[in-house]
């Protein structure tokens, strides 16, 4: 069991962490929003998805967060109309990737927030041990 | 000794008001997990007058149980701002809201702790 203040550091922390993972699967998401397949009816990029769970570090007795799946989206790709595509099909169909710009950027902008959040719990943290040490000088 | 009983007070609170910022930390962090309930400390006032099994401190050189105030944590805060899809009840604003609390607080005590130290110089040096 480590002292509380030095727990709420290591959470928040592991919390950063996870935070940007999240962030890093959100923009290989947008980067590869048009990587088609090289082969006639070849398949796309899948989006990617990443999911959270909860994590005890029992030798310090603290909650973390760690990165629990990173998974892909079964959903339908788009396909368009597209004959001179090197990945067209017999009828000049392209699949396109299923990634939906406006929904990376929400969530790009609530991994930030929570990001934000943390960050601040750091600061918050940090404070509280500069009081403490500040009682030094009295 | 009524002086350090107080003394004693104002390390017990801060260190209910560490366990509280953990607390707070660990609600923050895990404020995108799936079905997470948000924790939080039972009131200082509540803990402080606990007869629970703790270990009693009568002499200055006893140990005491310098983390049970971990024990006083409320697994499910009922009183959750608001609740999401998944099942999760953080609130960011709430926790920012309950870690300036705590920040308020701890600088209160460690404002009475300093003024009582300056007191205690004071007799001394008289």
């Amino acid at each position: 069991m480590v002292e509380p203040l030095q727990a709420a550091l290591r959470a928040a922390s592991s919390a950063l962490e996870a935070q940007s993972t999240r962030i890093r699967v959100v923009s290989e998401n947008v980067a590869n929003a048009h990587s088609t397949g090289a082969t006639p009816g070849d398949d796309p990029y899948r989006r990617k998805t990443i999911s959270f769970g909860e994590e005890l570090a029992r030798a310090e007795g603290v909650r973390t967060v760690a990165v629990r799946s990173i998974g892909r989206d079964p959903t339908a790709f788009r396909s368009v109309h597209d004959p001179g595509h090197p990945a067209a099909d017999q009828r000049g169909f392209v699949k396109l990737p299923n990634v939906d710009p406006i929904l990376e950027l929400a969530d790009l902008r609530e991994a930030n927030r929570s990001y934000q959040a943390n960050v601040q719990v750091v600061r918050q943290t940090r404070e509280l041990f500069t009081l403490t040490i500040d009682l030094l000088k009295a | 000794m009524v002086p350090l009983a107080l003394s004693l007070l104002a390390s017990s609170q801060a260190r209910w008001l560490a366990a509280r910022q953990k607390t707070i930390a660990e609600n923050v962090a895990q404020s995108d997990t799936p079905g997470f309930r948000a924790a939080d400390l039972k009131p200082f006032s509540e803990v402080l007058n606990r007869t629970g099994l703790g270990m009693a401190a009568t002499n200055a050189g006893h140990i005491v149980d310098a983390n049970r105030f971990d024990k006083a944590i409320v697994k499910r805060d009922a009183h959750s701002w608001d609740i999401t899809h998944s099942g999760n009840t953080v609130s960011l604003d709430e926790q920012m809201l309950k870690s300036s609390e705590v920040h308020r607080a701890y600088a209160l005590n460690n404002a009475i702790s300093r003024a009582f130290s300056r007191m205690m110089t004071a007799s001394v040096k008289a």
